[in-house]
């Protein structure tokens, strides 16, 4: 065949002549005759299969692993979306792949973005798990001067980064949590779509979140007309992201470029969740103080009202700090607050952290993570644990990445308690703890199932055991029976929230729930709207089910 | 597969640097560095540095590898496949095993002619979609021009050192090494040539499909995303495009008897 390049080794021969011209120096037998071996045992004698499997002996992949790697390299060759469910593995996937290409020489030159507070975590995995050779970008280093770098897309995508950037030949990009990309008309994308690059992998659990547009601007980044262009697309498929599903055509045509694994068709499903509701009574006191700040701040905007009574189910300081903050911007409410004020300091102890108290006691000596939502909660925990010999250590979004490693080294190797706010639910990865309190349960399903991914993910070799704490007769009652307990969110539907919610037209659940609390004038009221929207939500999943999958495979 | 035995292969190999092993059991092994290997293998260029600044001989350091993934009580560093260490071990090896001039050891009491002959160690990669390589070592006689395959296999069956027996000697090429190469380089063409290349042929297909797309895509766009349009083109092309890689491994002079 005459369309082949042969591409000759031109130095190899004048060098050998040299050598032999100045006599030396030459390599032993023994030695020579190992350089050869060492070749025949890492050469790749096929095309297909995964050589990296053999030099990565050390760690135990799952099937689903391993064949969506060769997926994407065989099938996809080289440029796919990776888009399982949340804890399945999809960094695990994404570094077997760059190995793979590594090994075979196929990969020199690597960019690797990925949210800020997640680069240290990647260096590492990809380091110590893989053994490539990764590095975070820092200030004065050249993009140049190193092959695998891992930064963040807004370091990346600002001057005079951003020129020398796009000023590379990458061999391979990876772009974690690459929904952000959905939108073409932002920075970001056109900064990606600028990038030269070989091979492309985009890591989203959420591949279409709103609009079917979305996956075609995913798609445009790896083979753009793979689903025509812009205009004839949305021609065909408007903006309806139901289309999917009735296409089987466009369908198919995503799943060639996107691998979808759910927790259902893996056998990560063998560790199991156990959930269990714990109810606590508030004490008299803390009921009439709850009651009162139910009357009092009627005439309040029913955003404030909302959030100092799930505050009150907190904890005091969290209720005690926004109170006076209240009166610190409207010094003329300090009336009408000093005596609730008065009797907030003057309360015992929570109810809830005395049940996480006796809850941590009976669960015994295993290692806890404990969720909360409020920052004065977080601080009064840990006081409140060490007061009784329990110790514990703090987590927040707001830590600099190197105090985020540190402390979730000290939760391991120090601590039996971990105790984070929401914002610190990304990028920690906590798969040696099987125990998990929920001291306040977030409004929204989805950011509950972020937090139990945390422990209940690929690497986790226990059932995982999750305790959701809610206060009788306060709202918290409302959330747990009506949005946890009675749609049985977690293992069916979290999984599709996201589609059903925008099939629902409803862009923040939270919005939703935080309306209906406050546009209803009685606890039955809020009852029955809850009790509606869980089961539209029910419904939705149902006929979803029967659909099957919609994309992926 | 080459490296059947890894003990057996890091023995060698520090014997091979005439490195002392001080300690060997099944899967475990203890070996005293001399001053090159500390160099090279044990990344502490300041300590060397200083040490020599100050007129020192420097202490290299002992190393103990361990290949029993079971063992976990010995103190030391675990080396498997793919390990950093077996990493740095292969690159030593293919970095510095380049070249050699070998002649085969003779014990004789009569004069013994030994023939000269090019062996060279080539790696073909077949780089299209995928990527696969094929491992040749070719011997070509620089006297009468046979050419064998499989040399090292034959090589592997005779001792070698670095300076000629006694009672041999050696007969001077005809050919020259950089003619002996073209011809070696020559067959290998023809090799290639010769072959069925489905895999070219599903790279090409690829690549012609994306294009097309390609195409498509910005079919109704303005001027501007012709340089956007160029870039992918070339990435398409890039990553598309067949092509073989002659690489070689190591070569060198051997003198062979007949």
């Amino acid at each position: 065949m005459n369309n082949i390049d042969i591409i000759s080794d031109s130095e190899f021969i004048s060098d050998l002549e040299n050598v032999v011209d100045n006599d030396g120096p030459f390599s032993s037998w023994e030695l020579f005759n190992m350089s050869y071996q060492v070749e025949k045992a890492t050469i790749s004698e096929k095309f297909d299969g995964l050589k990296a499997l053999d030099f990565l002996p050390q760690i135990e992949f799952l099937p689903h692993q391993v064949d969506t790697a060769k997926q994407a390299i065989e099938q996809m060759n080289g440029r796919a979306i990776l888009a399982d469910e949340v804890g399945l593995g999809k960094t695990i996937e994404a570094g077997l792949i760059l190995k793979e290409y590594m090994i075979r020489g196929l990969v020199k030159k690597a960019l690797i973005l990925v949210p800020a507070s997640l680069v240290n975590q990647w260096v590492n995995e990809l380091n110590q798990k893989f053994y490539i050779p990764a590095i975070a970008h820092r200030k004065n280093y050249s993009w140049e001067q190193y092959d695998i770098v891992v930064t963040s897309i807004d370091t990346a995508k600002r001057s005079p980064h951003r020129e020398a950037i796009l000023d590379i030949d990458y061999d391979f990009v990876l772009i974690d949590e690459a929904h952000k990309l959905k939108n073409h008309k932002t920075k970001n994308y056109e900064f990606v779509r600028g990038l030269k690059k070989k091979y492309c992998l985009l890591l989203t659990a959420t591949p279409v979140q709103n609009r079917l547009i979305e996956i075609f601007n995913l798609v445009s980044i790896l083979k753009p007309g793979h689903l025509g262009n812009y205009e004839s697309f949305l021609e065909k498929y408007g903006k309806d992201r139901k289309k999917i599903k009735q296409d089987a055509f466009l369908k198919q045509l995503v799943q060639k470029v996107m691998v979808r694994n759910t927790r259902k068709e893996t056998s990560l499903s063998n560790t199991k969740r156990k959930i269990e509701s714990v109810w606590i009574d508030f004490s008299d006191e803390e009921m009439n103080v709850y009651q009162e700040l139910d009357r009092l701040v009627d005439g309040f905007a029913s955003f404030s009202k909302i959030t100092l009574l799930r505050e009150m189910c907190s904890s005091r300081e969290a209720c005690f700090l926004s109170l006076q903050k209240m009166i610190n911007n409207e010094p003329n409410k300090l009336d009408r607050l000093q005596p609730i004020i008065q009797k907030i300091e003057q309360l015992p102890h929570h109810a809830k952290a005395q049940r996480v108290v006796d809850l941590i006691k009976e669960i015994g000596d295993e290692k806890i993570v404990i969720f909360t939502e409020y920052r004065a909660s977080q601080l009064y925990l840990q006081w409140y644990l060490q007061q009784h010999g329990i110790s514990s250590v703090p987590f927040r979004g707001g830590f600099k990445r190197g105090k985020k490693d540190w402390m979730q080294q000290l939760f391991k190797n120090h601590a039996q308690v971990l105790i984070a706010t929401e914002a610190g639910g990304e990028g920690i990865n906590l798969q040696f703890c099987n125990y998990m309190i929920n001291y306040d349960l977030p409004w929204n399903p989805m950011r509950l199932e972020q937090r139990i991914g945390r422990i209940h993910r690929y690497g986790q070799e226990k059932d995982v055991n999750i305790y959701n704490l809610a206060i009788r007769g306060t709202l918290e009652e409302h959330i747990m029976k009506l949005l946890y307990e009675k749609i049985a969110l977690f293992e069916q539907v979290v999984g599709h929230l996201d589609d059903i919610l925008a099939e629902l037209n409803i862009n923040n659940f939270e919005d939703e729930v935080q309306s209906i609390m406050n546009n209803s004038s009685s606890t039955g009221e809020v009852k029955i709207k809850l009790d509606n929207l869980s089961a539209v939500i029910h419904d939705v999943h149902n006929k979803a089910d029967q659909g099957a999958q919609q994309y992926g495979n | 597969m080459g490296i059947k035995n890894l003990d057996q292969f890091l023995y060698d190999y520090f014997n091979a640097h005439q490195c002392e092993v001080v300690d060997q059991i099944d899967g475990r092994l203890t070996v005293q560095l001399n001053e090159k290997m500390d160099r090279a293998l044990m990344n502490r260029p300041f300590y060397w540095h200083y040490i020599k600044k100050m007129g020192q001989p420097g202490d290299p350091m002992k190393l103990t590898l361990i290949t029993d993934h079971e063992d976990a009580e010995s103190q030391g560093e675990k080396i498997h496949f793919g390990s950093p260490r077996l990493q740095q071990i292969w690159n030593h090896l293919r970095d510095n095993e380049r070249f050699t001039r070998l002649f085969q050891v003779i014990h004789t009491t009569t004069n013994t002619a030994l023939h000269p002959w090019l062996v060279v160690n080539v790696k073909l990669s077949y780089i299209g979609k995928h990527k696969k390589d094929e491992l040749f070592s070719i011997g070509l006689n620089l006297v009468n021009g046979i050419m064998k395959t499989e040399m090292m296999e034959q090589l592997e069956k005779h001792e070698f050192q670095l300076k000629v027996s006694d009672y041999c000697y050696t007969i001077s090429p005809i050919i020259k090494l950089s003619s002996g190469f073209k011809r070696i380089e020559a067959v290998l063409e023809d090799y290639i040539k010769n072959q069925e290349h489905q895999w070219a042929d599903q790279s090409l297909k690829e690549l012609d499909n994306e294009m097309k797309l390609l195409n498509h895509f910005y079919e109704t766009n303005t001027e501007e995303e012709k340089e956007q349009m160029e870039k992918e083109l070339q990435e398409i092309k890039e990553r598309y495009t067949p092509k073989v890689h002659i690489s070689i491994i190591n070569g060198g002079l051997f003198y062979l008897m007949q």
